[in-house]
C-alpha cells in the first residue's frame, strides 16, 4: 500500500514536471516560429532593364551602366558581348559601393574594400568579388534582372549569370 | 520651533497629514532612521553606511549617475514616443517635425541622445572603478555578472535606438550589423557551414524580412521601448538589491 | 594604506541622499546645457542606394568597426564581442587573489590590474583610431591631413600558406601558455592548472588582436591563418 502510494507520487511528479518542462521548452520554437511570417510584403525581386538594343552596342571593352543603381541597387555591366548584373552590395558587410568611372573602380565607403569594374576585389577586407544577379530575356523580349538569385564568383560562367548579346 | 502658526499645527495634527507622513522631521536619530526605513524609494539605502563610501574619490558616483541617466532616458523617451511613428515613411519626417514644429522637441531629442552617450561612458567608468577597487571579489562575484549583463543591455538599447530616426546613419549601421550576424556560421545565410537561405536565417529573425524595411523598424522599436528597458529594469533591481545586501566593498 | 576605523558609519539621511540629489541636479544642468548647445546628429533620410562615406558607427561601436578592417565580419562583429563579454563575466571567478578589496591598489593585484588596463586601453585606442583617424573609404588619415587628399590603394596584402599559419598560431599559443608558467612560478601556483589555462587562453586571445594588427601594418599580412571556413 505505502509503496504503491510512493510510486504513484513519483509518477505524478515526473508527469507534472515533465509536462511543465515540455510546455516551457515548446514555447521557444513557437516564439521563434512566430517571428517568421508566412507572407512578406517586399518588392518584387525582378525588374526590367530594357530591350537588348537599348544598351549601346557600339562600345567595346567594358562599360558600367549606373542607371539602375539608385532604385534597385544593381549595376549593369557590359564586357565585350557579355552583359551581366552586379549586385551593388559590398561582399564584406553589405554597404553600397560607389563607382568611380575615371578610375574604373568600385569603392566601398564602410571599410574601404575596392573592386575593379568587373567586380573583382583587389583591396580592403572584401572576401570575394561582387556578386552577380540572374539576368535573362523575359517572355516579352526584355532584359530582366532577378535580384533574388545570386551568383558568387565560382558561378560567373553559369547560364543565367550573364547574357550573350 | 515654537513660532509655528496655529494652521500649521492643525495641519500636522490632522489625520490626513499623519496618514502620509508617519514620523516627525526633527533632527533626531530616530527620524533619520525612519526617513530611510519608512520610504519605499529611499529604502534602497541602508540606514547607515561606512565613512569611506561617501568619498567621491572612492565610488566616482558612477553607478548612481548611470541609474539617473537611465531615468532621464525613460522620461525623455516617453515624451518622444508621443511624436514618433515607427514606419519608414513617417519616422524621418517625425524627426524633422520634432526639430522644427514641436516646441522643445529638439531639446528633448538631444537630451535623449546625449544622455544615452553619457550613460555608456559612465557604465564603462563604473566598471573600471569596480574592477580597480576589487569590488567584484567574494561575495560580490555574481553582481559583477549582472553588471556585465546590464552593460550589454545598455549597448543593445543604444543600438536599437539608432535605427529609429531612419536616417543614413541608422540605415547603414543596421545594414552592417545585421550582415555581420548573417555571416555567422550555421545560423546565418552567408556564413560558413550554413544550410539556411536568406528567408530562414538569424538575420531574417532580427529584421522580420530579407531586407531592412518596415518590419525591421517595428522590431527594433519594440525592443527599444519595451523588451530591453523592462529586462534592464529587472536586472537593475537585482543589481541594487545585491549591493544593498552585500554592502559597499571595503578593505578586509 | 592608511585605513582608519572601518566600523565608523554615518547615517545616510541626509548625508548620502543630499550628495545624490546634488549630483542629479548637476547632471540635469549639464544635460540641459549640452542639449541646448549641440543638436543630436541627423543625416539625410535613409537611402539604400547610397552609403555614407565614411559611414561611422556611434563611438562606442567604432572599436568594433575598426576591427572589421582586420578580421572576418562574423569574427569581428560576433565572435570577439562574445569572447569579451564571456571573459568579463568570468573575471570574478578566475581572480582568486583575495587581496585588494575595497580600495585602489596596484601592488596587491599587479597581474589583474595590468592586463585589465591593457585590454581596457586597447578598446579605447581602437575607438580613437576609428573615430578620429579614419576618413573616406575607411582609409587612414592623420588629423592634419585633409580628407580631400587622395589615398593610394593599400599595399598588396598576402597571407602565409595554411601550414605556416597553423605552425605560427600553435607556436604562439604553446609558448604563451608555457613561458609565463616557467618565468612566473608563483602565478601558476596561485592559479592552479585549470584556472591558469583559462586565464592564459583569454589573455593570449586578447593579445592576438594587437599582434595581428601589427603584422598587417608592418608585414602586410592579411590573415595569419586561412581556412576554407574562416580566416584569422
Amino acid at each position: 500500500m505505502e509503496k504503491d502510494r510512493l510510486r504513484r507520487r513519483t509518477f505524478l511528479k515526473i508527469l507534472g514536471l515533465g509536462s511543465f518542462l515540455a510546455t516551457v521548452g515548446l514555447s521557444i520554437p513557437i516564439t521563434v516560429r512566430f517571428l517568421f511570417p508566412r507572407v512578406l510584403f517586399e518588392r518584387p525581386s525582378t525588374f526590367i532593364v530594357g530591350r537588348p538594343d537599348d544598351l549601346n552596342p557600339a562600345t567595346t571593352g567594358l562599360r558600367v551602366y549606373e542607371d539602375w543603381k539608385e532604385e534597385y541597387g544593381v549595376w549593369i555591366v557590359r564586357e565585350g558581348n557579355r552583359l551581366y548584373a552586379i549586385n551593388a552590395r559590398c561582399t564584406h558587410l553589405g554597404c553600397t559601393p560607389n563607382y568611380f568611372a575615371d578610375e574604373g573602380v568600385f569603392k566601398c565607403p564602410c571599410h574601404g574594400s575596392q573592386f575593379r569594374s568587373n567586380g573583382l576585389n583587389f583591396a580592403g577586407p572584401a572576401p570575394r568579388p561582387l556578386d552577380r544577379l540572374r539576368i535573362y530575356i523575359n517572355d516579352d523580349g526584355m532584359i530582366t534582372v532577378d535580384r533574388a538569385r545570386l551568383y558568387t564568383y565560382k558561378d560567373f560562367d553559369r547560364k543565367g549569370a550573364y547574357l550573350k548579346l | 520651533m515654537e513660532n509655528k502658526s496655529a494652521l500649521w499645527r492643525w495641519i500636522k495634527g490632522s489625520r490626513v497629514y499623519k496618514s502620509i507622513f508617519r514620523h516627525g522631521y526633527e533632527d533626531t536619530k530616530k527620524n533619520r532612521i525612519l526617513q530611510i526605513r519608512s520610504n519605499v524609494f529611499l529604502h534602497i539605502h541602508p540606514v547607515k553606511i561606512p565613512d569611506h563610501a561617501y568619498r567621491i574619490r572612492f565610488t566616482w558616483c558612477m553607478g548612481g549617475i548611470t541609474f539617473f541617466l537611465f531615468l532621464v532616458e525613460v522620461m525623455t523617451g516617453a515624451f518622444l514616443m508621443f511624436y514618433y511613428t515607427p514606419t519608414p515613411e513617417q519616422a524621418y519626417r517625425d524627426m524633422l517635425y520634432l526639430r522644427y514644429d514641436v516646441p522643445f522637441g529638439m531639446i528633448l531629442r538631444n537630451m535623449h541622445r546625449w544622455a544615452a552617450h553619457l550613460m555608456i561612458f559612465t557604465i564603462i567608468l563604473h566598471m573600471l572603478r569596480v574592477f580597480l577597487t576589487g569590488s567584484y571579489k567574494p561575495p560580490r562575484e555574481f553582481n559583477w555578472v549582472i553588471g556585465v549583463t546590464l552593460l550589454v543591455i545598455t549597448l543593445l538599447l543604444s543600438f536599437t535606438g539608432y535605427l529609429l530616426p531612419w536616417d543614413q546613419l541608422s540605415y547603414w549601421a543596421i545594414t552592417v550589423a545585421t550582415n555581420m550576424i548573417g555571416a555567422m556560421p550555421f545560423i546565418g545565410h552567408e556564413g560558413p557551414l550554413s544550410l539556411l537561405d536568406r528567408y530562414h536565417d538569424i538575420r531574417f529573425l532580427i529584421l522580420g524580412g530579407s531586407e531592412i524595411g518596415s518590419n525591421a523598424l517595428l522590431r527594433f522599436y519594440v525592443m527599444h521601448i519595451i523588451v530591453l528597458p523592462v529586462t534592464g529594469m529587472i536586472f537593475m533591481a537585482v543589481h541594487f538589491w545585491r549591493v544593498r545586501k552585500d554592502g559597499i566593498s571595503r578593505p578586509l | 594604506m592608511a585605513y582608519q576605523d572601518h566600523s565608523k558609519k554615518r547615517y545616510t539621511w541626509p548625508d548620502l541622499v543630499v550628495i545624490e540629489f546634488l549630483t542629479a541636479v548637476a547632471l540635469t544642468i549639464i544635460l540641459l546645457v549640452w542639449a541646448l548647445l549641440v543638436n543630436a546628429p541627423l543625416l539625410e533620410v535613409a537611402n539604400p542606394g547610397m552609403s555614407e562615406n565614411p559611414s561611422k558607427a556611434p563611438w562606442y561601436f567604432v572599436g568594433l568597426q575598426e576591427l572589421l578592417v582586420y578580421f572576418d565580419p562574423w569574427i569581428a562583429g560576433v565572435m570577439i564581442p562574445f569572447i569579451i563579454i564571456v571573459s568579463l563575466v568570468m573575471i570574478p571567478y578566475l581572480d582568486n587573489n583575495p587581496r585588494g578589496i575595497g580600495h585602489y591598489t596596484y601592488s596587491q593585484r599587479r597581474f589583474a590590474v595590468t592586463h585589465f588596463i591593457i585590454g581596457f586601453s586597447m578598446w579605447w585606442i581602437l575607438i580613437g583610431i576609428g573615430y578620429f583617424l579614419r576618413g573616406p573609404n575607411w582609409q587612414f588619415y592623420w588629423p592634419w591631413e585633409s580628407w580631400g587628399a587622395v589615398k593610394g590603394v593599400e599595399e598588396h596584402l598576402w597571407s602565409p600558406p595554411p601550414w605556416a599559419g597553423v605552425t605560427g598560431l600553435i607556436a604562439y599559443l604553446t609558448l604563451g601558455m608555457i613561458l609565463p608558467a616557467i618565468i612566473q612560478r608563483g602565478l601558476y601556483r596561485r592559479f592552479g592548472t585549470f584556472r591558469y589555462i583559462i586565464v592564459m587562453s583569454i589573455l593570449l586571445m586578447m593579445y592576438l588582436v594587437p599582434i595581428k594588427i601589427l603584422l598587417r601594418l608592418l608585414f602586410h599580412i592579411r590573415y595569419i591563418l586561412v581556412t576554407r571556413w574562416f580566416n584569422i
